[in-house]
């Protein structure tokens, strides 16, 4: 794992950001917010890897998507080396975009099928008129593909005579052709087999320690983060629930949910395992258009409170973890 | 900077073993060796395999170098009556017969290709271009000014265009032109709402944020990803157009709009074999031929472009 974090260097800073979606159907139904991200903080470092967990649908690329600018956000503020991003424009975004990149999940995707590969990966170069003739750009793509681990040759195929795993390192190629400074990586692994899923993690980790790249690495299982993340954070239902290290997130989790999403990781440790208390994630995520009031995860909590239903638990600090839910603070306090 | 960002990366030793290797025997079967580096050229070459697809190419291409060329080298005029040979059979004077004026079948079919051709390809590539740019527009941009744009469209298909012939006729009086405007001024509302769903369903592919992430701008994303990748159900559509643009040219000539006696086009002359069709059934074959060999090239062309603009179809 790198190490090189540096701490006191924000690279991107989420302030009570908030996106919510229209989803009222039809002229004149009654309005209706899908509250995709619900009032989110955090900071990552320069070097870090953040990893950001939660079951599918509980609004983890909505949160990286707002953060590329992909949607708006609703409400807060998103701040890359100190500079807040909203409202910016022209020249202004075009130099955004060139810091912060996203790799997509589903590597199928997010390759124009009509492109070659030489195409997908000059083409930020072509937008931001990084070199001036074809033949830098195509000595530029060559080392691209080598860095990737591809061939020079595959510079004139197309993405579907790729592999899921060959496509990723494609759709990696592309985002570093920028020279970014910070990459979301959105779930870039749970679309391919098990085997592949360590070579893409350990080529995401290699780019790291050589160009000192901070990443938002997003996932709906902790095992698959636990081991690249210094920090990991857990978000449920839109907000995040607990935040810590991950090493201490991992071994011992505070929030019920997070207990929860342990729970269904298979334990390596037999013995372990069983001195764990098991929790098992009963019912299904609840809709975010009509989230639960108070904490969002009352519904499916096994140590629900009367209190929990009135008000919404607020992020609190235990040591250097940060966890909302009322039972910890009563075991704490 | 940038050289000291491509020196990190070529020091980045890539690690063999983490790779996933191809097998020898695959990567043969994989790699074709190509010499076009782009989609476009790509394309090309692969449509060149299309032996149909070609056969329709060059007969298209003949068929406008004979409109162009055949009447200058012709010894008939379109409009030249030999009374003393009415409707002759075909012969080695006049290959396709002559018509009840004894004009030159073979010749007036060269010099309908002038009209029928021009105004087919002419109003496809107009209502290609307006059709393109309206419907990537309003399914792009989508909200409230697509749903203005779109009520609009409707407006303009739900009048009938029988009016918009009067109009036009009042207005510009009766030539191609006019004709051209008739068949246009609603031709491109198919071709509009089919790029506009395709574009509404793509542009939240993953490429086409990517490209966003990228910095690409909304023409680009528009144009480069998303009108590329609705190019299938858009040849198909504008093949269609031009033989309904022909077949509109022939009834607007009928009722009187556009060419006027004794000037020809395929749909002109087809009505007027049609008064003969029990006597002189030979008059009818020349002008449908040529519709229909046109339109069957067109077709076959379509296919082949369909297919070798779609690098998944290819062999
Ligand atoms: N563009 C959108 N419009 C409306 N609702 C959306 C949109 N994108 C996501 N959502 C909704 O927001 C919620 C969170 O989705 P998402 O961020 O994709 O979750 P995750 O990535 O964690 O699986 C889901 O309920 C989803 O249906
Ligand atoms: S606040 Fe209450 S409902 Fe929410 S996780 Fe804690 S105990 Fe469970
Ligand atoms: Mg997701």
């Amino acid at each position: 794992m790198p190490a090189n974090i540096v701490k006191d260097e924000v690279v991107l800073k989420v302030d009570h950001l908030k996106t919510y979606f229209d989803a009222t159907k039809g002229l004149f139904a009654k309005k209706q917010t899908v509250k995709a991200v619900d009032d989110v903080s955090f900071e990552i470092y320069k070097g870090e890897t953040f990893g950001l967990v939660g079951e599918s649908g509980c609004g983890k690329s909505t949160l990286g998507r707002t953060i590329v600018k992909i949607y708006e956000p609703t409400a807060g503020s998103i701040e890359i080396n100190g500079r807040d991003i909203a409202g910016i424009k022209g020249d202004e975004l075009k130099s955004f975009r060139k810091d912060i990149q996203y790799i997509f999940q589903d590597p199928y995707a997010s390759l124009d099928p009509r492109m070659t590969v030489g195409e997908i990966i000059k083409e930020p170069m072509k937008i931001h008129g990084i070199y001036k003739t074809e033949e830098e750009m195509d000595a530029r793509v060559s080392q691209l593909l080598r860095t990737v681990g591809l061939k020079p040759d595959h510079i004139r195929r197309y993405p579907h005579e790729f592999s899921g795993g060959q496509r990723q390192r494609i759709s990696i190629a592309r985002t570093l052709a920028l020279d970014p400074k910070f990459i979301i990586c959105d779930e870039p692994i749970s679309a391919l087999d098990v085997s592949i899923q360590a070579q893409i993690i350990n080529l995401l980790e290699q780019i790291q320690r050589e160009l000192d790249i901070s990443y938002l690495f997003i996932a709906h299982d902790l095992s698959m983060v636990k081991h690249i993340s210094h920090r990991i954070a857990v978000m449920y239902l839109g907000q995040i629930v607990e935040l810590g290290e991950s090493h201490e997130v991992y071994t011992n989790p505070m929030h019920p949910y997070s207990q929860a999403l342990l729970s269904a990781v298979p334990v390596p440790d037999p013995v372990k395992g069983k001195e764990k208390e098991r929790i098992m994630l009963q019912g299904e995520l609840p809709s975010p258009i009509d989230p639960p009031s108070g904490c969002p995860f009352r519904t499916r909590c096994p140590y629900a409170m009367e209190r929990c239903a009135g008000e919404r638990p607020q992020m609190k600090m235990y040591g250097s973890r940060q966890v909302a839910c009322f039972k910890v603070e009563e075991e704490n306090s | 900077m940038e050289n000291q960002f491509d020196k990190k990366l070529q020091d980045i030793e890539a690690d063999d073993a983490l790779f996933e290797k191809l097998e020898d025997s695959e990567k043969d079967s994989e790699f074709i060796a190509v010499e076009a580096k782009t989609y476009f050229q790509d394309a090309w070459k692969n449509f060149k395999k299309n032996k149909l697809a070609t056969i329709g190419l060059i007969f298209i291409c003949l068929m406008l170098l004979l409109a162009v060329f055949g009447p200058i080298f012709s010894p008939y005029t379109y409009d030249q009556q030999d009374l003393t040979s009415r409707n002759a059979l075909p012969s080695l004077q006049h290959p396709f017969g002559t018509d009840k004026f004894g004009r030159d079948i073979f010749v007036r079919v060269m010099y309908g290709a002038r009209i029928s051709l021009s105004v087919g390809f002419a109003s496809a590539f107009i209502n290609l271009i307006i059709g393109v740019v309206y419907g990537g527009f309003c399914g792009y941009f989508g909200g409230k000014l697509d749903m203005v744009l779109m009520r609009l469209v409707e407006i303009i298909y739900s009048v009938p265009t029988l009016l918009y012939v009067i109009l036009v006729m009042l207005i510009f009086g009766s030539n191609i032109f006019s004709v051209l405007l008739a068949i246009c001024i609603s031709g491109w509302v198919g071709m509009a709402r089919q790029v506009r769903a395709q574009v509404m369903s793509l542009k939240e592919q993953e490429y086409a944020l990517a490209a966003k992430v990228m910095g690409a701008g909304d023409s680009r994303i528009l144009f480069k990803h998303l009108v590329v990748n609705s190019i299938g159900p858009i040849i198909v559509t504008t093949t269609h157009m031009v033989p309904s643009a022909i077949f509109t040219e022939s009834f607007l000539a009928f009722v009187g709009i556009g060419i006027s006696i004794p000037q020809a086009s395929w749909g002109t002359m087809a009505s007027e074999a049609r008064g003969l069709i029990m006597n002189q059934p030979i008059q009818m074959v020349w002008p449908v031929l040529a519709i229909c060999l046109t339109i069957l090239s067109l077709n076959f062309i379509g296919d082949g472009l369909n297919e070798a603009l779609d690098p998944r179809k290819r062999v």
